[in-house]
Formats: C-alpha cells, structure tokens, sequence
C-alpha cells in the first residue's frame, strides 16, 4: 500500500508511529512545505527565550524517518488534490498518488486585515522560521508588542519579556487567554504579568502601525495610545490550511469535516490534527481543536484507521497547560459558558498564594476546568470529563487538593481498577 | 515488562514506600545525607486514602505510582520528545534533558502518576529504580503489599479491593 502523509508536525508523526507499530511494509512518503526536519512547534517559545537550544526543537531522534522506513520530503507545498485519480501535485512539479491519503497540514497565523505587508519587524510565531526572524529583531529592538492574548500570544510575550524587552500585550476582550480561563484566573495571571512587567491592554486594538524606511518604530491603538515598538508579533488565532481541498468534494465547514476514524467524506483521505473538525466531548459539537495533543491523538486514530485497525476516536477535549510566570496553569473544556443558568461552578481561590480552582458541571457532568497554582491529579479530573462520569457522588470533594485517583476508587468506580491493572 | 501491583488489603499506609522512594531518587541514596542535598529529593509514588463513604468511617490505602500505561497518554500530550516508551521494555521513561516543565503529562496522566519537581523543574514518575533489581518502594514495603510481577504473572484477585 502507498501511504501518502501532507504534513510533519504533531499529526502526521503521530500517524506514521500508529502505522509502524503494526506494519512495516507499507511505503510512506510523507511532504512538508518547511526546509527543517522534524521539530516541536510548541517549544518554540522556548527557543525564542533561550531556555532551549535549537537542537532540543527536534522532539524525535536525527534518524526517525530512517527508522520508521518513511521517505521525507522537505520543501514541497502540495498545491493539488485529485480525488478521483489519488492523485497530489506539488508546487515544484513533482506528483504522487496515493492509496490512502491523510491530510496534516496545520494551521497557520491569522493576519489582521488593518496591517500592511512588508514591513520590518512584523511578525507572526508559527514555524522555525519565523522564530529566526523575530531573533534577529530582538537584537536591536528595545520595545515588543503583541497583539492577542491567547495561548500563542502569551507564550510569546513571556519569551520577549526573557530575552529583555519592554513588552505590551494588546487583547481587544476583557482578559488575556479568554478562551482559556475566567475572569477569577486571569486577575491572579494579569497580577503575576504585571510583576514579571508584562503590561496588559485590554479592550484594546491596534489601529495603526508606524514605520521609517518599512521599519517598524511603534503602533497607535484605538484608543489613540500611542507605543513605540520595533517589534510586534500577531496573535490573533489561527486558521486551518485546507487550501489543497478547495476545489474538491471532500466535505468541510472551517476545518475538514472527519468521523470517528478520522475519515474525511472521500474514504481513502484522512485529516488529522489543526486542519481537521472532530467531535468535541464538552461542548458535543464538530470543531477544530488546534491543540498538540489533539493534533497526537488524531493522528494516531487516523494512523491506525489507514492501515485498517478500526479504532475509533472518543472525541477531543480543549485542554491547555502552561507554566506562566512560575505558576503553573491547566485548563479543560469550557471554563466561562456563555448561558451560564445552564451550569453550576464551584470555585477555590486563594488569590493570595495565586490559587484558583473552578469545575464546571452540568446535569452533574464535568464539562470544564481550571486548575491554576496547584495542578497536581489534573489528569485524574480530565478522566472523569472524558468518561462523563456522573460526579454527584462526590461533587464537594472535587475541589480538594487531595482530590485523587483513591477517591475514584472509594466511590466503588470500578473502571478505574480495571485501568489499574492494565498496562 | 514486570510492573509494580498493591494489594490494597495489605498496605497499612505506613509511607515506607515513599520515604524509600525519595532516597533512591537522592544523590547519596543515604536517608540522612539525602535530607541535606540542595535539591530535596521527593517520592514518585504516594499513599491515597480508598475512602468507602466520604466518612472516613472505613478506608484502605493504595500506594500508587505510574502504571506504564500502553497505550500512554502522557507520551502522546508530551511537546518536547521528553517523555517517550521504551521499545524494548515497555517502560514510559522521563528524559530530564528535554523535559521543559509544560505540565502537559500532568494535564493527560488518568492516575495523577506524573507530578512537578518543583526544585529542578521537571516533571517526574516512577522509573522502577534503574539502579536496582527490585524497585527501592517494594522492597521496603514492611507487609509485602507491594509486589513486583510480571503482566502475566498478574491475576485480578492480587489487586482487587
Ligand atoms: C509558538 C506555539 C506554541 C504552541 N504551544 C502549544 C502548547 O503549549 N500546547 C498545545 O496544545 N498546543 C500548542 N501549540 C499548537 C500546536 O503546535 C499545534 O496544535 C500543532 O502543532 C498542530 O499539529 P499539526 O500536525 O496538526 O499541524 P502543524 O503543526 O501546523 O504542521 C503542519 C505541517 O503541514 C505542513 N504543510 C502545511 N501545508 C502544506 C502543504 N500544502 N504541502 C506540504 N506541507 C504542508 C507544514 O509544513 C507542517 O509540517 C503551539 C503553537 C505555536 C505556534
């Protein structure tokens, strides 16, 4: 079989794993538009900050392609799809078919409309590449500005911030990572920005960008502010690439739409991954989850569902962690609902030792979380939203530090034994 | 791959498994002199409380460390390559070297196995003592609660309540 991969990045390298622990015959080709080999976006941030080195991006061994007898081809941007013939041509010419097909490619920056193209020192955090860039205006640059607050966004004013500079962060909501968390965490992370000398604009956009000879030398807000910066990076969110399926018939809404097998609407292609719509466990609704772990899990299912192993997918749940300012954050599902008479929280705050816990529940179903300061058993919460287990039992105990697996076990849930002596 | 079961009706909570735990994870593996290092050396298993009835009125105790899930979710949440499965053994093993302390394996472990190490900022997990034939927590274990076995060695009733 010819097992065509687009994309080698969280997704495609989950699958090409999945598919190698049970046959080691297929051929694999796998494509990336990108020069580099193998590297770990997420870390990104950390080699932007210098807390990594560029060799610790690589997140599998120099010889993996070798190894999982998979040809890598670098630099080729498939530009199009032929459904029919199984057939993927790539910008420089060069063609492949396929027996099995499995879209990976990501997502890329979203780019404001309200900002010029070409101007130095405008940038966005997405590949290796990018990172290069902003390093070399990070040399000179005093001042950065990053325009979104969410996870990309306050990863990378965290790494600015690191490296020395001035660094403003401009979200237009009310708080920074509003996706994420509710207005309870943010007051605590907005505090420990604030020491670490990350300034927060909220309710607040650019309007304007300021430059000498396409050098960028400050931005102007809607609020008539104006900052001088040499640097600013765009955060506003990402968008799936699903450019090579335009002119086909494989289904998709924002992302590709995919079944419980990762299966696009055409039965040889898969998508796995940013690029892809999966169902999601807490909201019970198709959406794009641009999330490493849910780019792993996807790939894998597709992976295996490739070469035949009917496995399906449980379905994904959002799920953030990150180490902001030395606390440590971890998130879930939905964490401030819109109809919120619909839900029941119960919140812990400590704000004073930056504590803050809150569960969402609905009809006594786990449907979110956030865990910021102490995140330790997170995993054992997330069990009990991915099984929606029914939490009545326990409900007052759930916010407990010592809330743990024994608790599961106390309350006679006899799947987690059955987990327990598994491996 | 052998790995680490407690029968639950046999542990008396005792923590002797912790205690020996940290010290196999210290640099002198010497209670008195672990107690001294600059990083605090800290366990990778822990007692929990099997609470019947929220009451306290009857409970048993589980030491709990990772189970080496096969399927392990800590490995696929893992952004930075530090966290991989041993091939060969079947072992989830930790590389301190690329751990970047994300938590992501924190966020994904159903068992709450993987915990922080706060002074070096890495997570960390039961390893089954490298150093040792039998893990340090077992052979500690003043009842035997604590077994070391061979998955097919296993049989329900040695780890059912
Ligand atoms: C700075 C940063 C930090 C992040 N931190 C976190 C985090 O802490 N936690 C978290 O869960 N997520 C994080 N993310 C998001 C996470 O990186 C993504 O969800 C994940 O990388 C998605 O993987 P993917 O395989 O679907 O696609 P991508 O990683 O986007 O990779 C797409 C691949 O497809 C290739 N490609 C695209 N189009 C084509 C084409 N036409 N032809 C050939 N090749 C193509 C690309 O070259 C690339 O190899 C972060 C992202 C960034 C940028």
């Amino acid at each position: 079989m010819n097992i065509l991969i687009i994309g080698n990045s969280a997704a495609g390298t989950a699958a090409v794993e999945a598919i190698r622990t049970r046959d080691r015959q297929s051929s694999i080709v796998q494509l990336t538009d990108e020069l580099h080999p193998l590297y770990s976006r997420c870390l990104l941030s950390y080699y932007l900050a210098g807390t990594i080195s560029r060799e610790r991006l690589q997140y599998r061994e120099m010889d993996f392609h070798e190894r999982m007898r998979v040809q890598l081809h670098t630099g080729k941007r498939a530009v199009e799809l032929d459904t029919n013939r199984q057939h993927v041509v790539c910008d420089d010419g060069s063609d492949y078919l396929f027996d099995k097909l499995l879209i990976a490619t990501g997502s890329s920056a979203k780019l404001p409309g309200n900002i010029p193209a070409g101007i130095q020192g405008v940038c966005v955090l997405r590949t290796l590449d990018d990172v290069e860039t902003i390093r070399e205006h990070v040399r000179y640059a005093r001042c950065a500005v990053v325009l979104g607050g969410g996870l990309i966004g306050m990863k990378a004013a965290c790494a600015l911030r690191e490296c020395g500079l001035e660094t403003k962060v401009v979200v237009r909501s009310k708080r920074v990572l509003s996706q994420m968390i509710d207005d309870g965490a943010s007051q605590i992370i907005g505090r420990r920005l604030l020491e670490n000398r990350i300034e927060v604009l909220t309710e607040t956009d650019i309007s304007e960008i300021r430059s000498q000879d396409h050098r960028l030398v400050g931005v102007e807000t809607d609020q008539g502010q104006v900052i001088p910066c040499e640097l600013l990076i765009l955060a506003k969110g990402v968008h799936p690439n699903t450019e090579l399926i335009q002119d086909t018939d494989i289904r998709k809404r924002q992302g590709i739409e995919t079944d419980p097998y990762m299966q696009t609407s055409h039965e040889n292609i898969f998508a796995a991954g940013d690029v892809a719509e999966a169902f999601d466990i807490t909201t019970e609704e198709h959406a794009i989850n641009a999330l490493w772990t849910c780019a792993v899990q996807q790939g894998r299912i597709a992976g295996l569902n490739i070469i035949g192993e009917q496995e399906a997918y449980d379905g994904a749940v959002g799920m953030n962690s990150l180490d902001i300012c030395n606390s440590p954050l971890i998130s879930y599902g939905i964490t401030s609902p819109k109809d919120g008479s619909r839900y029941q929280m119960l919140v812990y705050e400590q704000p004073a030792n930056n504590v803050y816990k809150k569960i969402v529940l609905k009809d006594h179903r786990i449907k979110g979380i956030i865990l910021l300061g102490r995140i330790d058993n997170a995993g054992v919460l997330l069990s009990l939203i991915q099984r929606k287990a029914d939490v009545s039992a326990f409900e007052h105990e759930l916010l407990d530090d010592r809330f743990n697996f024994a608790k599961l076990v106390g309350y006679g849930d006899a799947s987690v034994l059955e987990q327990y002596r598994q491996w | 791959m052998k790995q680490i079961f407690c029968h639950i009706e046999k542990c008396l909570g005792c923590k002797s498994c912790e205690l020996a735990c940290a010290v196999e994870h210290s640099l002198s593996k010497q209670l008195v002199a672990a107690m001294r290092e600059p990083v605090v050396p800290k366990q990778r298993i822990r007692v929990e409380l099997i609470d019947e009835h929220g009451t306290l009125s009857r409970y048993r105790t589980l030491a709990l460390q990772c189970r080496h899930c096969g399927n392990a979710l800590c490995v696929q949440a893992c952004i930075s390559g530090g966290i991989r499965k041993d091939e060969d053994s079947g072992e989830v093993r930790i590389n301190p070297e690329k751990c970047v302390g994300c938590w992501s394996c924190v966020m994904v472990c159903p068992f709450g196995a993987l915990v922080r190490h706060e002074g070096i900022h890495r997570a960390m997990k039961c390893d089954h003592c490298p150093d040792r034939e039998t893990p340090a927590c077992v052979d500690a274990c003043p009842t035997k609660a604590l077994v070391y076995l061979e998955k097919d060695g296993v049989r329900t009733r040695d780890v059912v309540l």
